[in-house]
């Protein structure tokens, strides 16, 4: 794949960092080329260097980091060997990048407009009042409404949509051959990401730029590279074309990382039978007040969903849809404003603190980021125990003899009972606190995103564990999540919420291949599928929504979904919806949808 | 929007310095000591100590001491509500207008030597921040080091004994003037403006000649910490994600400097605010070196003697001065980081 004149040879690249008395070599000999309006995925768990690699490709690193050796060969020079200031030059005017983070690689304190002219006269005569002008049309380029209003705005004032919008006008404003793009929609919600890499590699192909895309999303991936690196261990171990990697992955990381993808042709997962309503809400409600107003957030309105015993069900939903506070509110680490949750017939928003406490070993939380789960002081021995000790007592050597088999239940080796957190990764730690979230035996547990911020192949391993301890073991799960693959993967049904309530739900399969309700569409539209054989660039997609959720404080009178629904009529912003059931467990809150107004058909045409 | 802040700021200002005042009227006669024996002598006969008391006001009761000096029953005395900050029991002169010969040598001195310390710091604290570890930064280390641990009236000894006494470019620490000059005409209290005021630039120069030197030493002795502060923040803001893209966009080396140096200036401004505070009085050991009276040696002064109404006056005027430089160092703030909102 590897043309003649390639724009970029990168050869035997690596860079380190010292630590008193050793080196660090996270890149250790990285080698590739990068044609001319190519787009090419750099793929990679966390650590395996992704992030330093693209800053060393502009002689740069992150310090105490230093780039060791190698070279990076543009235009006929080696980049690592240019004087200051000639490098500095081509930063910026050949290469684009746009990093993580975008709000924080704005500087806070000049307004965006005046950065982007910066930026863009560094590398090209223009007057101040040029550069303004140029920074508003590369505002327009990137998909921000009302550009001219936005140059004079601070990064802080932006969305993280709109400010990782800035950088890639930044990034753009010259022209470069090549934009590398460092997991440029991490921290972006769903809906967004695919909006956004969509507008990305438009104009990307309208400047002729080519693109290396950093990322640890195969659906990202298939969807818009051309061809794809894998990066392991500080080495590229597989260079091929996006279709041969899906297809026959020579490395075994990589087989590893598409093990999901091979597997997707067993279909869903088995619906269980009986044991329905093991956990149920009823209207459950929670308002947040706002101080200093008597106006309330509105976080989670009337939400009724029934987790069967031995089901997992999903919740999914963009951020600000209210689905972490309902799982909180389950495990009453919030107390909802109205409604019940009802566990095997019992109410829980009733009880008091000691039968709560009692009540709390039957139903766990394992939260989002691993590391802010656990005490890092303690041992992984101490970690486990707690929940023993606190529960149930017994002697010391029982309890020990249970944390060991609660590691291994979680496929973890028992010297791990004498590491701390800080010595483990996010992978194997999430798995402890999953181990102590199962170690009572629970018959229920929320996982509150417990996969978002582990690599692809970690995450993979995890719901693998997560189906086989539900297998095993007979729990009821409610998982939150917004990556709907793992949501495919790992339940039996699924409900779709926005704004606090839930527009639809049903079995996952009934949902994923089918969505009714105009907001669910979305959501799965916008979903990347690691699919290449049928790439969003190849098929343009059904518009996505427009704007952003409305604040959760003056929800509309109507349907929430009016202000951003393609479908909209004047009866949608008038009348509530309600859950209407359509039987086969379905239930759609959109009254178009249940008189028939709106089919798939039609939405397909959109 | 800004006006109102600055109002709201003034008006909280001024319920501090009533509470301050309220707390100091009782703490200082929560003391030990007896200001009417001391005025009087030990050996006075108990008519003349009556007599004393009865001038000074403290024969009456407390409350009503605190009511006159609140300046709420003008017909005894003015007070407070009257601009007075009453008679001092020392001298028989207003408090206010000790204040105003004293306070301004004080202001001139740690103004001037607050600017000489910031245009030294900044450059040496991105010095050292721009090359950390290499020998520039570690003579930054030293040098702070020596500004900030000895204590500034050695310092001032020993430029004394070197640029007076040894070198002879100095003039010898005798005040703000030499003592054959004769002063010009008090208008502001500050000798720099009342000699320009007076038309005489000869004796413009030969204070600010005099000034210099412990100008110097304070500058020295503040630069300590302003450096340690100027290349703490530069090294973080140096390490921050936005310098990291300024370098990744291609802008040229100073201007990406002045980036991470206007993200520094933000959080010193606070540290400014609580030294020059700090410095109104704590620039008294300097002040006597160098036989300038200052605003410090009035407090001293005034302590010693059991001064009621003048070691009030003090502290209502440095608290509220601090609390007048606070804000202007909030609103510069304010003014380089637009995140800080009013």
């Amino acid at each position: 794949m590897n043309g003649d004149n390639p724009l970029l040879r990168v050869r035997d690249l690596k860079v380190g960092y010292e630590v008193p008395g050793d080196l660090i070599v996270p890149v250790e000999g990285v080698s590739f080329d990068l044609n001319p309006h190519e787009v090419v995925g750099l793929i990679g768990d966390a650590g395996s260097g992704k992030s330093t690699t693209a800053l060393a490709l502009m002689g740069l690193a992150r310090p105490p980091g230093k780039i060791l050796g190698g070279s990076v060969e543009f235009g006929g020079r080696d980049l690592l060997t240019l004087p200051d200031a000639e490098i500095r030059e081509i930063r910026g005017r050949d290469i684009g990048i746009i990093v993580q983070n975008p709000r924080a690689a704005l500087n806070p304190m000049l307004r965006v407009g005046r950065q982007i002219g910066f930026a863009y006269r560094a590398h090209n005569e223009a007057t101040e009042a040029a550069a303004r002008a140029h920074a508003i049309d590369m505002l327009r380029l990137v998909g921000i409404n009302d550009p001219e209003r936005r140059v004079e705005a601070y990064a802080h004032e932006l969305s993280g949509g709109m400010a990782q919008r800035a950088l890639i006008a930044m990034a753009l404003s010259s022209t470069p051959k090549l934009l590398i793009a460092d997991e440029p929609t991490s921290g972006l919600d769903v809906t967004i990401q695919a909006q956004f890499l969509d507008e990305m590699w438009q104009t990307v192909q309208k400047t002729g730029s080519a693109m290396l895309l950093v990322t640890q999303e195969l659906g990202v991936i298939a969807n818009f590279c051309d061809r794809v690196l894998v990066l392991h261990k500080g080495r590229i171990v597989e260079d091929a074309p996006v279709r041969q990697f899906f297809a026959e992955p020579q490395h075994p990381y990589s087989q590893e990382v598409l093990r999901f993808y091979h597997e997707r042709a067993s279909g869903y997962p088995e619906q269980v039978t009986g044991g329905a309503g093991f956990l149920r809400t009823d209207a459950l409600t929670k308002h947040f007040p706002l101080r200093g107003s008597d106006k309330v957030v509105q976080a989670v309105d009337k939400v009724t969903i029934s987790v069967a015993k031995g089901e997992a069900v999903g919740l999914v939903g963009e951020s600000g849809s209210g689905k972490t506070t309902v799982g909180r509110c389950l495990m009453r680490l919030e107390h909802p404003t109205a409604g019940a949750v009802i566990l095997d017939g019992q109410d829980i928003t009733a009880l008091n603190a000691a039968e709560m406490r009692k009540m709390r070993s039957r139903m766990q939380i394992v939260f989002q980021d691993p590391f802010d789960s656990v005490n890092p002081r303690w041992t992984v021995a101490d970690i486990l125990d707690e929940p023993l000790r606190v529960h149930e007592g017994g002697d010391k050597a029982a309890r020990r003899e249970r944390a060991v088999a609660a590691l291994k239940q979680v496929d973890l080796d028992p010297s791990l009972m004498i590491a701390k957190p800080r010595d483990l990764g996010a992978s194997t730690l999430q798995r402890i606190n999953i181990a102590r979230a199962l170690i009572c035996n629970p018959d229920f547990v929320v996982l509150d995103e417990p996969t978002s911020v582990l690599a692809p192949r970690a995450r993979n391993s995890l719901i693998a564990l997560l189906a086989r301890l539900q297998k095993e073991l007979g729990i009821s799960y409610l998982f939150i999540s917004h990556d709907l693959t793992t949501v495919r993967y790992l339940c039996q049904r699924v409900a779709v919420m926005y704004l606090g309530q839930i527009v639809e739900e049903g079995s996952v399969e009934q949902v994923f291949t089918a969505p009714q309700h105009p907001y669910s569409r979305a959501l799965l539209s916008a979903h990347l599928m690691p699919d290449p054989t049928n790439r969003r660039v190849d098929n343009p997609v059904p518009a996505a929504l427009e704007g952003e959720i409305p604040s959760p404080i003056d929800v509309p009178k109507g349907c929430y979904l009016a202000s951003r629904c393609p479908h909209v009529t004047d009866a949608c912003r008038a009348n509530p919806q309600v859950l209407t059931d359509l039987g086969q467990g379905r239930a759609v809150r959109c009254e178009r949808v249940v008189a028939g107004e709106i089919t798939l058909q039609e939405a397909a045409h959109d | 929007m800004l006006l109102r802040y600055i109002t709201r700021r003034m008006l909280i200002g001024v319920i501090q310095l009533f509470c301050l005042v309220i707390a100091v009227f009782f703490l200082i006669r929560l003391l030990p000591a007896d200001p009417v024996s001391r005025l009087v002598g030990l050996n006075s006969s108990p008519e003349g100590y009556e007599q004393a008391a009865r001038q000074l006001g403290l024969d009456r009761p407390l409350f009503e001491q605190l009511w006159i000096y609140l300046g709420l029953s003008p017909d005894i005395a003015p007070g407070l509500l009257q601009g007075s900050l009453g008679v001092s029991w020392a001298s028989g002169s207003t408090v206010g207008s000790e204040i105003a010969t004293f306070l301004p040598v004080t202001l001139q001195l740690i103004t001037l030597a607050f600017i000489l310390a910031f245009i030294i710091s900044i450059p040496v604290g991105m010095l050292g921040a721009l090359n950390p570890g290499k020998a520039a930064d570690k003579g930054v280390f030293v040098y702070s080091l020596f500004a900030g641990s000895q204590p500034e009236f050695w310092w001032g000894l020993l430029f004394v004994y070197v640029f007076y006494f040894q070198l002879g470019v100095a003039p010898a620490p005798l005040g703000q003037l030499s003592p054959m000059t004769f002063p010009p005409e008090p208008v502001t209290g500050f000798m720099l403006i009342d000699t320009l005021i007076a038309g005489e630039p000869a004796k413009f120069f030969e204070a600010l000649h005099h000034l210099m030197m412990p100008v110097i030493t304070l500058a020295f002795i503040l630069s300590g910490p302003i450096i340690k502060m100027v290349r703490q923040n530069m090294l973080r803001a140096l390490q921050s994600d936005f310098v990291l893209y300024a370098n990744l966009i291609g802008l040229p080396r100073k201007r990406v400097a002045r980036y991470a140096l206007r993200a520094a200036m933000g959080p010193s401004m606070t540290l400014i605010g609580i030294l020059y505070g700090f410095m109104l009085s704590g620039a008294v050991l300097v002040e006597s070196v160098f036989s300038l009276g200052g605003i410090g040696q009035y407090a001293i002064r005034s302590v010693l003697a059991f001064d009621y109404p003048a070691i009030q006056g003090v502290v209502l005027v440095i608290t509220a001065i601090s609390l007048v430089v606070y804000l202007l160092l909030d609103l510069i703030h304010a003014a380089i980081d637009p995140r800080i909102a009013y």
